[in-house]
């Protein structure tokens, strides 16, 4: 009896836990900083929402409710939107290839992806990783008088697989950031 | 028998008015501030208990002229929403370590457990460990009208906090000061 009951016991916790891990839903925001010149590490691992909420609030110059003004020259007459759609509807392959004595830069996209490296080749030989889910672009949201809605691009970063968004390595210091 | 009645009266109301004391000295908040000063030939130690309605009566004493001075800065007020947003946000977080930062002179580490934010420094030359209840923050701003110090703030925070430490800071040349919830 007292083994039916302990193996009862051990049913319930065995269905209840993956029960009790998919309610746990909160997504959170990563980033680590290594200075190698100070020995310096910075680990920041903050809830999205409370992010967003900061953002959400924030009410400086430039920055507005979760808006960054973007400063663009007037005669600049650039239709973001318009530029993302044709990003998002492009078939995979290379789009930009620079090659330089101070950097290369890289943008390609790759399975749903778009893939930006830029890798310098003087002063700090930094070299710079962004990975840009398609998803994330379709959040890109440009108001009428050149904002951007940052807001919005973080508040997609929700339904992204976990996954790094941001890496840089250089002879000074690496900087990583991911979500999970 | 009427002096024997008379006696257990008196009994009767001594016992009452000592529970009464007793009782109302257990329900009230009490802030013990405890330093201890290591030294070899006379260490010190100073234990000063006080409860916390003792603090929230001589808030009340403070002139308001003086408080009138100590006007919160425009800026500062424009950032209400923000902090208090924010505060808020990090009540409903779920636990975690949040920040963590090491370099050769210092770590520094800050992590939310329930209702309260533990921050840990552990610096060459002291160690400082602080739990801030992050309910009575979000209480103590709510009530604060955001145009004058107030005192009266941080008695909210304290009468919200853990029973425990709340600050302690440790020296390397042997000085220990704690302010303790009870």
């Amino acid at each position: 009896m007292k083994r039916t009951i302990l193996f009862l016991v051990a049913l319930v916790a065995l269905l209840a836990a993956p029960a009790a891990s998919a309610g746990d839903e909160t997504r959170w925001v990563n980033v680590n900083v290594t200075e190698n010149s100070s020995n310096t590490n910075v680990e920041v691992h903050l809830p999205l929402n409370l992010v967003l909420t900061v953002l959400r609030n924030v009410d400086v110059e430039n920055f507005h409710g979760g808006q960054v003004d973007l400063d663009l020259d007037e005669d600049m007459n650039i239709n973001f939107p318009e530029i993302l759609a044709a990003v998002k509807d492009a078939p995979d392959g290379k789009f930009v290839t620079v090659t330089s004595d101070e950097a290369d830069v890289n943008v390609h996209k790759e399975g749903g992806t778009l893939y930006v490296t830029v890798n310098q080749k003087e002063d700090e030989m930094a070299k710079v990783e962004v990975t840009v889910p398609i998803e994330l672009m379709g959040a890109l949201s440009f108001g009428e008088e050149n904002t951007l809605d940052v807001t919005a691009l973080l508040e997609s970063l929700d339904t992204l697989p976990n996954g790094e968004l941001v890496k840089v390595t250089s002879n000074e210091a690496n900087v990583r950031v991911w979500i999970e | 028998m009427n002096g024997q009645r008379g006696m257990s009266t008196v009994g009767a109301v001594l016992l009452a008015a000592t529970a009464g004391l007793l009782t109302a000295t257990l329900m009230m908040d009490w802030m013990v501030v405890d330093i201890r000063v290591e030294e070899e030939e006379s260490p010190i130690h100073i234990k000063v208990p006080f409860p916390l309605v003792v603090a929230d009566i001589a808030a009340g004493f403070i002139p308001d002229e003086v408080l009138d001075e100590a006007r919160v800065p425009a800026e500062a007020r424009a950032q209400k929403e923000l902090v208090l947003a924010t505060v808020r946000s990090l009540l409903e977080s779920p636990d975690a370590q949040l920040v963590k930062v090491r370099t050769d002179d210092a770590n520094v580490d800050i992590s939310k457990d329930g209702d309260t934010l533990r921050i840990a420094v552990d610096a060459d030359d002291a160690v400082v460990r602080c739990n801030v209840p992050i309910d009575g923050i979000v209480k103590a701003l709510e009530d604060w009208d955001w145009e004058t110090v107030d005192p009266q703030m941080i008695f909210d925070i304290l009468h919200a906090a853990d029973n425990g430490e709340l600050v302690t800071v440790t020296t390397d040349d042997g000085v220990r000061v704690a302010v303790k919830m009870w």
